[in-house]
């Protein structure tokens, strides 16, 4: 053959070939790359690592279960199996005879079976035959009747021939189970004893690294059935905003945050805490029987938790508050609620990075800005290096760990308070007792309808002088160190360091000139209606009386405090004394503000001076009054009345007014208008307009500002506002009023966190005219108090929550917020305790036995009228006249006293009107609760004399029978069920109550035992036993209800309703009139039956 | 370019890259776990509290015990107790045939200190006992007017009297209970399960002026003043402990005491009034 000649190429081949050769291997790398980068995701090693985690812990659970007791037990029973087949073995004969009747019962019984079946089946056909000739009278119909019958019959007869197979065949295979009863039995014995075990290797094969999840996990093939998933819950409720839609929201946090809401995962210190808080409910029998045994056991496992090793981390943790957020018995389960309702982030997220994690501090920001090896291992988790970066494109990044609460707000701001939730309860009082609500309109119901927190001025120079009033606008902390009034002027971006000198003393002047032209405004403007002036009045009296009477519990009267640790006197600051008691202003330093003509008539009756003042009557005679004011008087604060002020510069005041002149008019007609008006007119203008500028009326009462709008942001959906669209100005740092050194982060926590702080700095550094710059004014608030408020503003947040969502959306609790509401805006907390808070006086009462009552179980324990009445009129029924504190008259009007008690019905879940209190009970039940009343010795504290409602007798103080209500008056006030129940456990519904329980409950049991129930035989009680037993069948029938509590606290309700009155004094005048003084009354003394002549 | 160079380049190219992208090892700074729970980690041990009890020893042989008692003086002028007035209840004012003082400060005729609690603040732990501390009420008074018990011990209380008292308890830290005994005779059994280390109140609210304090303890190394200012405690094992004295109204002091073995101890605590 002829050699091939060498084929010839246009390209070198060899060349071409390598070419194509590497790029094939470089589109191979480069599709590599590609799966790689789509197959190696983050989630997945926090799944593979969680599971890994458990795998651990089911391996030591199986170990665990592997002990040599339960070997032993398996081993036992292998023995006894074995034990077992050598008996079959020996009894094989009559084992395998057995066997094989069963096998022929079991064919016939087949056989049987499928007879009766087929003979069924042609019934069925025959019937159908019979009814269609019946129907289409037919010729044959008789033929096919007895067709039918004859099949009908033969169906019973194959019946009982089944019946009798089946029997047979029973019998057959219980004797060959006799042979393997005690195989099974075994068998059983041995499932029990290994089902766990089986269970927990089942867990494993799920968690565990085997080759088979490997496959199903591979990459390209991870399609089919992966282990590795993402996982997510779909809220379609409650929505996101995506640019201009509400969209569904779609969390996915769950697939890096496996074990949220599963126990067993909570960080040592979290089970910590959950332990005692559950001890604490086991300890003092909060939980019900049947539950104990299931929460010991929860106890003894978050215990184990605290004891072991190392500390679960993040994200593998259970939530904390399991109970309260996220567990499936929760209000807010996972599956329901989802996780960034609350915690706010992108929902659809799966990288760390996006789903907007902030950091709680810069410290922990940039320990995660560290990124993690490719590979990590357990090791680099806990070092938490996420290689994060800040995503300033997100709209919603997640809250900052303290402000978690403020997630509360989208679905709770129909509500007062927040279950649970002690700093958005806090923070929200606050906005509503500092009126952020007053300025910045919030269209919420928690923040609408509220008072002003201001009082009112349209009668100022009745009550003060403008040298007060100038010092007081300019500098209120100079006068009042915890006042709530902020400071407008001579703030940082008009005196600060960072304004010009010459700036500065143009600041000065102007800001004198305003604030001269706002006192001169406001006293040109006021009521000059005349007060008398009291006569006399002991100083030292008065004291007593501020502080015995109440007026602490809204009031304080110090400026220091003396620290209790160091013993160091200091200025009082707000967060020093609870909220409720700066309702009413401090004390101290009003007979520098007022006089006394003013104060004395105020205290009589503040609704003469203003109707819509919240401060009440106490119902002070002449002489207390004029007491009182006379201590009032005495509290002078000389040195602020001598600060000097400076006299306004006519050229500063004309000015700005015609600053605002030029708005309506061209300038030569402003400067013939200032011309023509007289300095004092001038100052009237400047004033007006300077109140309309700062926006005094939003917060009080000014005549000529009626229905104006508030003058600050509307806050509604400022939580949604985008970081864009803040202005951060120029500033980085600052020093706060207080002195601290604090840094501004470019977050919209961290904005909104300086502007409440020190409103003003964001106009550091600018150039801007005088009536350009910020207004807000500086409300002195503590790091705390500015972050609480944070918290507020950014919970407001326009994400819709779909209505049926909502907490507290039905009638019931609507009427208890209403309530709720009220008792907020009055300050009910500062004296009593509603619903298990408040009582901000109780501190200053030194005998606990003269603390104002727990209204707690208000809603169940009181009738309606008679709270309706007591609300408008306290000296209707006084049930407590032992104490020294007054409830005030309120002057509610008709509308709000009916809230207040329908409010209190819905919270104890009782109807408003009853007819319960025109039952007489039955005579045999009256006499047998007499009798108890006597064995317990009730009267040992309770009168059962009748008194007058309105006018009860001075109490003897170291009478115990003093210090109880008297029970005449139980049958106007109380609700008839409620009595019994509260006998039983007074301790459960007041915990600090003097009444004791005289039926302790069995902890075993739950129930209650009697004291009774021995003590009936004894003869010290041979009397009363005497005086029962005609009312029962016999003695055992009287034993046994001596041991019955729940009848015996029937009986004694029987008769507290016996004796109880059934009238009592309408609603009096009101608070014009004071209540006369009370006299000691005499009990009224018996009838005496005059003798007739002629009778015996 | 031969094959060989290129396939040269492109091994020392993966040399390259495997040896670059190792990553770096960073130490792992204790100091920085377990920031995100907002509070600095535990530095572990430190902070065990006081009122953890400490391990249960071994059961002390009678051999070894030893002894600490003493005397408890009180130095300077008394306060003068008022006197009670118990007209409130009749059955109370008839139990009494002489004026009765409020109980808070008794002092000796040799001014010793009566109703004071000395116990062992450092002892042992030890199981609770089954015989009951008793808390009576005769005459309308606490009788003792105060007492030291053991975690877990039951304390009987009892209603000597023939009227209506309640035993109204307000302890920190155990649970608070308040139950009426009004049969004349009846017993309350009570148990408190934790240690409180702070003596807290028991009152009736019958009778205002009834008044009694009570000390929860882990172990039985404890004793109350007689009238003559004398304590003593007893079986105590061998060792270094503080001594804690305590009354309503003077306060607490310490001392610290060490016992040898079957050794008896004198300790004298001074109050000034």
């Amino acid at each position: 053959m002829k050699p091939q000649e060498p084929i010839p190429h246009n390209y070198p081949m060899r060349k071409l070939n390598l070419i194509f050769a590497l790029t094939s291997l470089g589109l191979l790398a480069v599709t590599g790359v590609m799966v790689m980068y789509d197959y190696v995701r983050g989630w997945k090693w926090f799944q593979l690592e969680f599971n890994r985690i458990q795998a651990e812990r089911i391996q030591q659970e199986l170990t665990s279960k592997n002990d040599a007791e339960t070997r032993k037990r398996l081993a036992g029973i292998e023995r006894d199996m074995k034990a077992g087949q050598v008996e079959i073995a020996r009894n094989r004969n009559a084992y395998l005879e057995a066997q094989k009747a069963l096998d022929e019962w079991e064919g016939k019984h087949y056989a049987a079976d499928q007879n009766y079946r087929f003979a069924k089946a042609v019934l069925d056909a025959k019937r159908y035959e019979l009814e269609a000739a019946t129907v289409q009278h037919r010729h044959d119909v008789k033929e096919r009747q007895r067709e039918y019958d004859t099949r009908n019959a033969h169906l019973a007869q194959l019946n009982l021939t089944l019946q009798e197979v089946t029997r047979n065949r029973d019998a057959a295979r219980a004797r060959v189970d006799t042979f393997l009863k005690r195989i099974k039995q075994l068998e059983d014995q041995k499932k029990d004893l290994t089902a766990n075990a089986d269970l927990l290797n089942k867990q494993l094969r799920g968690v565990a690294m085997s080759s088979d999840n490997m496959i199903l996990n591979a990459p390209m093939l991870d399609f089919i059935n992966p282990t590795l998933k993402i996982d997510q819950v779909v809220l379609n409720d409650l929505f996101i905003e995506m640019n201009y839609m509400s969209v569904p929201r779609v969390d996915r946090c769950m697939t890096c945050h496996r074990a949220i809401d599963r126990p067993g995962f909570e960080s040592k210190k979290e089970a910590e805490r959950l332990a005692a808080e559950l001890q604490t409910k086991l300890d003092r029998n909060l939980v019900q029987p049947s539950k104990r045994a299931e929460m010991e056991a929860r106890v003894a496992a978050l215990r184990r938790i605290v004891d072991g090793p190392r500390d679960m981390m993040n994200p593998f943790r259970t939530h904390p508050k399991l109970d309260t957020f996220v567990g499936s018995s929760s209000p807010h389960p996972l599956l329901e609620m989802g996780c960034t309702v609350c915690h706010r982030g992108q929902d659809r997220a799966t990288e760390f990075g996006r789903a907007g994690h902030t950091p709680m501090s810069l410290r922990m920001e940039q320990r995660w800005k560290k990124s993690m090896p490719f590979f990590p291992s357990v090791k680099d988790y806990e070092k938490r290096n996420w290689g994060y970066e800040v995503n300033p494109f997100l709209d919603t990044p997640m809250y900052p760990r303290e402000h978690s609460e403020a997630g509360c707000l989208k679905c709770h701001s129909g509500q007062m308070e927040v279950g649970e939730g002690e700093k958005i309860n806090k923070a929200t009082h606050m906005v509503e007792l500092y009126g952020c609500h007053a300025c910045h309109k919030i269209s919420n119901w928690r923040f609408t309808d509220l008072q002003k927190p201001g009082p009112s001025l349209e009668g100022i120079a009745e009550k003060t002088t403008p040298a007060f009033a100038f010092r007081w606008i300019a500098n209120p902390t100079h006068f009042r160190p915890t006042t709530r009034m902020p400071s407008f002027f001579y703030q940082r971006n008009m005196i600060g360091p960072d304004v010009s000198a010459s700036e500065r003393a143009q600041n000065i002047k102007y800001q004198d000139a305003e604030i001269h032209a706002i006192v001169t405004y406001l006293f040109s403007k006021s009521t000059h209606r005349a007060w008398s002036a009291p006569t006399g009045g002991d100083a030292a009296r008065g004291k007593e009386l501020v502080n015995s009477i109440g007026c602490m519990g809204c009031h304080i009267a110090q400026d220091t405090v003396k620290d209790e640790k160091t013993g160091v006197v200091r200025v009082a600051k707000r967060d020093d004394f609870p909220l409720e008691r700066h309702f009413g202003f401090n004390l101290t330093g009003v007979g520098s503000k007022t006089n006394p003509a003013w104060i004395f008539n105020w205290v009589k009756n503040p609704k003469a001076y203003d109707p819509l003042a919240p401060m009440p009557s106490l119902r002070l005679s002449e002489s207390e009054a004029a007491d009182i004011t006379a201590y009032l008087m005495s509290l002078q604060k000389p040195r602020f009345m001598q600060e000097p002020v400076r006299p306004p510069s006519a050229s500063a005041v004309r000015e700005l007014a015609k600053a605002y002149l030029v708005n309506t008019l061209t300038d030569v007609d402003a400067n013939t208008k200032l011309r023509s008006m007289s300095d004092h007119d001038q100052l009237v203008y400047l004033g007006q307009r300077s109140i309309e500028k700062y926006g005094c009326y939003s917060c009080h009462d000014i005549k000529g500002f009626d229905g104006l709008k508030p003058i600050g942001t509307e806050l509604t959906v400022e939580g949604s506002k985008t970081l864009h669209l803040f202005d951060f100005g120029f500033a980085h740092d600052y020093e706060a009023h207080d002195g601290k050194h604090e840094h501004i982060l470019h977050t919209v926590p961290s904005w909104v966190y300086t502007k409440v702080r020190s409103p003003r700095v964001y106009d550091d550094k600018r150039a801007k005219p005088y009536n350009d710059k910020l207004k807000m004014p500086n409300f002195h608030l503590s790091p705390e108090e500015a972050q609480l408020v944070t918290s507020v503003v950014l919970g407001l947040t326009k994400e819709k929550v779909s209505e049926n969502r909502l907490a507290s959306r039905d009638a019931r609790h609507r009427a208890v917020e209403e309530m709720r509401k009220i008792v907020s805006q009055r300050n009910c907390r500062a004296c009593h305790v509603v619903n298990r808070a408040g009582r901000a006086i109780g501190p200053m009462i030194a005998d606990t036995n003269f603390l104002p009552p727990d209204l707690t179980p208000q809603g169940g324990r009181a009738q309606s009228p008679w709270l309706f009445s007591f609300l408008k009129d306290p000296t209707v029924m006084k049930i407590r006249p032992w104490m020294n504190v007054r409830m005030p008259t309120f002057g509610f009007s008709d509308h709000e006293a009916a809230t207040i008690v329908s409010g209190f019905a819905a919270e104890g879940n009782e109807p408003q009107f009853e007819t319960m209190r025109y039952e007489i009970p039955p005579q045999q039940n009256v006499a047998i609760g007499r009798e108890v009343y006597a064995m317990l010795r009730c009267a040992q504290c309770h009168s059962t004399t009748p008194v007058d409602p309105a006018n009860p007798p001075l109490p003897n103080v170291a009478d115990a029978q003093s210090l109880a209500p008297n029970l005449t008056l139980s049958k106007l006030r109380l609700r008839h069920d409620w009595i019994a129940d509260w006998i039983r456990r007074p301790g459960e519904m007041i915990p600090d109550t003097r009444m004791p329980a005289n039926f302790p409950r069995d902890p075993e049991t739950g129930g209650f035992r009697s004291p009774l129930a021995g003590a009936i035989d004894t003869p010290q009680f041979a009397g009363h036993k005497a005086a029962l037993l005609p009312y029962f069948a016999n003695e055992e029938a009287l034993r046994k209800t001596m041991g019955d509590a729940v009848a015996l606290t029937n009986y004694l309700r029987d008769y507290i309703w016996s004796v109880g009155l059934n009238q009592m004094r309408n609603p009096g005048a009101g608070p014009v009139t004071p209540a006369p003084q009370p006299q000691p009354v005499t009990p009224p003394a018996p009838v005496q039956q005059t003798a007739r002549a002629g009778s015996r | 370019m031969s094959l060989r160079k290129y396939l040269n380049l492109l091994f020392a190219l993966l040399l390259v890259f495997a040896v670059a992208c190792g990553g770096g090892k960073e130490v792992v700074d204790e100091k920085d776990l377990g920031e995100d729970d907002g509070a600095p980690p535990a530095t572990a041990a430190g902070d065990t509290s006081a009122t953890a009890a400490p391990a249960t020893a071994a059961p002390v042989a009678v051999a070894d015990a030893a002894t600490v008692s003493g005397l408890v003086k009180f130095e300077g002028a008394a306060a003068k107790m008022p006197t009670i007035q118990m007209g409130a209840d009749p059955f109370c004012a008839s139990q009494h045939s002489t004026p009765v003082a409020d109980e808070e400060v008794v002092v000796g005729p040799g001014g010793e200190l009566a109703n004071v609690i000395v116990w062992v603040k450092n002892a042992p732990a030890g199981p609770a006992p089954k015989t009951p501390a008793v808390l009576d009420q005769h005459g309308c008074k606490y009788v003792p007017h105060v007492s030291a018990v053991q975690a877990g011990q039951p304390i009987e209380i009892k209603n000597s009297d023939a009227t209506l008292h309640n035993v109204h308890a307000m302890p920190k830290v155990n649970s608070a209970f308040n139950e009426g005994q009004p049969v004349q005779g009846m017993t309350s059994t009570k148990k408190f399960d934790k240690v409180e280390m702070t003596p807290f109140r028991i009152k009736c609210d019958v009778h205002g002026w009834m008044k009694s304090y009570m000390v929860v303890l882990p172990h039985g190394y404890h004793s109350v003043s007689q009238m003559n200012g004398t304590f003593s405690i007893a079986n105590l094992p061998p060792g270094n402990y503080t001594l804690v004295a305590w009354h309503e109204k003077y306060g607490q002091q310490e001392q610290p005491v060490t016992v040898g073995a079957k050794e008896t101890k004198q300790v004298t605590f001074t109050f000034k009034g």
